[in-house]
């Protein structure tokens, strides 16, 4: 029992393989199934053999690295698209169908029109306010490019003006620097897939820290790819900061809005990229000098006030409060000097005072006349002669010396 | 706090406060004497610790105009 597919129609095995013929037919059947499509595509090759009624074109996607072949009949052409030149964007109605013969696919046109300008700018307008909703020009999004890139990428046309303008001033500004250049086709079918190409490159090469998107000035249909909805997109997608430098002053396709910087020319992109190195060095030097003078006041400051402080008499001068002190020993000891005088002189006085006193007291004198105290044993001072009984040792002190003498008996 | 580790600044202000309390006496003569020999020993702490800032500066000028 063969199996069967879906639809009860018997499989192909490797015993019972289909022939070409069968396979064929069902691959075309499959392809019509498609039926009739717009679709939008640039022409990239128009054939139009005299006599013949039937044009060929290959047509390519806007940005993708694909085509497709096209038939149409002249009339076709002549009716929706006269003068159709290669690099025009086209509108197009029409069937796939495959040729058994040879195994080909083609697109059968049965009517193309020519995109205006005007409706290739109205596309625009869409695309940026769809792009702009979706925050790919969100200036939060923006990354700083670094201040000093190890190496810049640039992305421009072969031996173009950009190129030369960015290399030049680039160079000018920081010599040192070290620039990939990855030259594509800057306008044309194959412009954008080749600009992606690139970036992915240059993004995917760790050394480099900047991407250049530089074109120089060209017509509005010349700088369409870089208003290209993947080129767009591929842009944003880019870890690496990019810097667009698309046109003149006046041109903003879309990717200046979604690129990290826009800057006006690719001239304008040299200065954005790296500093001026005489400016930086310039700066620096001055930068020394202020640091030099700040230090130098600082310590000229802190100098004089320590030393205004070891100025000061009570450090410089110790020998004050030495001074001071010694003074104040010697007054003292002066002082104490004379009241110490004061006091003996009263002392002496007192003394003498004293002893004019002591002398007055003293029998002394009266002895001196001949007197002589008389006392008992036991002290008594004899003045009556009954004190005094006969036997009693007696002491007799004269003017000099004394004697002892012993009382016999008591006259009259 | 050794004096070794004693900052210019903290330096500077114990000396403003030896010196104050110098200026207005009452301490005795060994407290005086002491304050004294604080003083001066602060003095060189930061005169030092000037010096030596100015001496970093000089080698790093050095450094640099050789270096240049």
């Amino acid at each position: 029992m063969t199996d069967t597919d879906a639809g009860g129609v018997p499989r192909s095995t490797a015993e019972e393989p289909w022939p070409v013929r069968v396979v064929s037919q069902k691959v075309g059947a499959w392809i019509a199934k498609l039926g009739w499509v717009w679709v939008d595509g640039q022409v990239a090759q128009i054939s139009r053999r005299p006599g013949a009624s039937v044009v060929f074109l290959t047509l390519r996607d806007p940005s993708a690295d694909l085509s497709l072949t096209v038939t149409a009949h002249r009339d076709v052409l002549d009716a929706g698209a006269p003068e159709l030149a290669e690099g025009a964007r086209v509108t197009l109605h029409a069937k796939p169908e495959f040729y058994p013969a040879r195994g080909t696919l083609s697109l059968r046109a049965d009517e193309i029109r020519q995109v205006g300008l005007g409706e290739l700018l109205a596309r625009l307008e869409k695309l940026k306010k769809l792009l702009a909703a979706e925050g790919l020009f969100a200036r939060e999004r923006k990354r700083r490019p670094p201040f000093l890139p190890r190496r810049v990428g640039l992305i421009t046309g072969r031996a173009s003006a950009a190129e030369r303008d960015v290399l030049m001033n680039t160079r000018r500004r920081w010599p040192a620097v070290d620039i990939r250049v990855l030259n594509v086709p800057v306008q044309g079918p194959t412009a954008v897939p080749q600009i992606i190409d690139a970036l992915k490159v240059l993004d995917n090469d760790d050394t480099v820290d900047v991407i250049v998107l530089a074109r120089g000035g060209g017509s509005v249909e010349d700088l369409l790819p870089f208003s290209d909805e993947a080129l767009c997109r591929a842009v944003f997608g880019c870890r690496t900061p990019v810097v667009s430098a698309i046109g003149h002053e006046t041109d903003a396709p879309l990717v200046d809005y979604v690129a990290d910087v826009r800057a006006s020319t690719p001239t304008d992109a040299a200065k954005r990229i790296v500093p001026d190195l005489a400016e930086e060095s310039r700066l620096i030097d001055q930068a020394r000098r202020r640091l030099d003078r700040a230090v130098a006041t600082m310590l000229d400051r802190e100098t004089h006030r320590i030393e205004a402080w070891r100025s000061r008499p009570s450090l410089a001068r110790p020998e004050a409060m030495i001074e001071q002190r010694a003074a104040d020993v010697v007054a003292l000891r002066d002082r104490a000097g004379r009241s110490l005088d004061v006091r003996l002189r009263a002392a002496g006085e007192e003394l003498r005072h004293t002893v004019a006193q002591l002398r007055a007291l003293s029998p002394a004198a009266t002895l001196e006349r001949g007197y002589a105290i008389v006392q008992r044993a036991d002290g008594h001072v004899v003045r009556a002669a009954s004190e005094v009984t006969p036997g009693d040792i007696l002491r007799v002190r004269l003017a000099e010396g004394e004697l002892r003498v012993t009382a016999e008996q008591e006259q009259g | 706090m050794s004096d070794e580790t004693l900052s210019y600044e903290q330096a500077r202000t114990e000396l403003a406060s030896v010196v104050e309390r110098l200026e207005t006496g009452g301490s005795s003569l060994e407290e005086s004497l002491a304050l004294w020999e604080r003083g001066e020993k602060l003095a060189d702490i930061c005169q030092g610790w000037l010096d030596g800032a100015r001496d970093r500066i000089d080698t790093a000028r050095r450094a640099r105009t050789e270096g240049a």
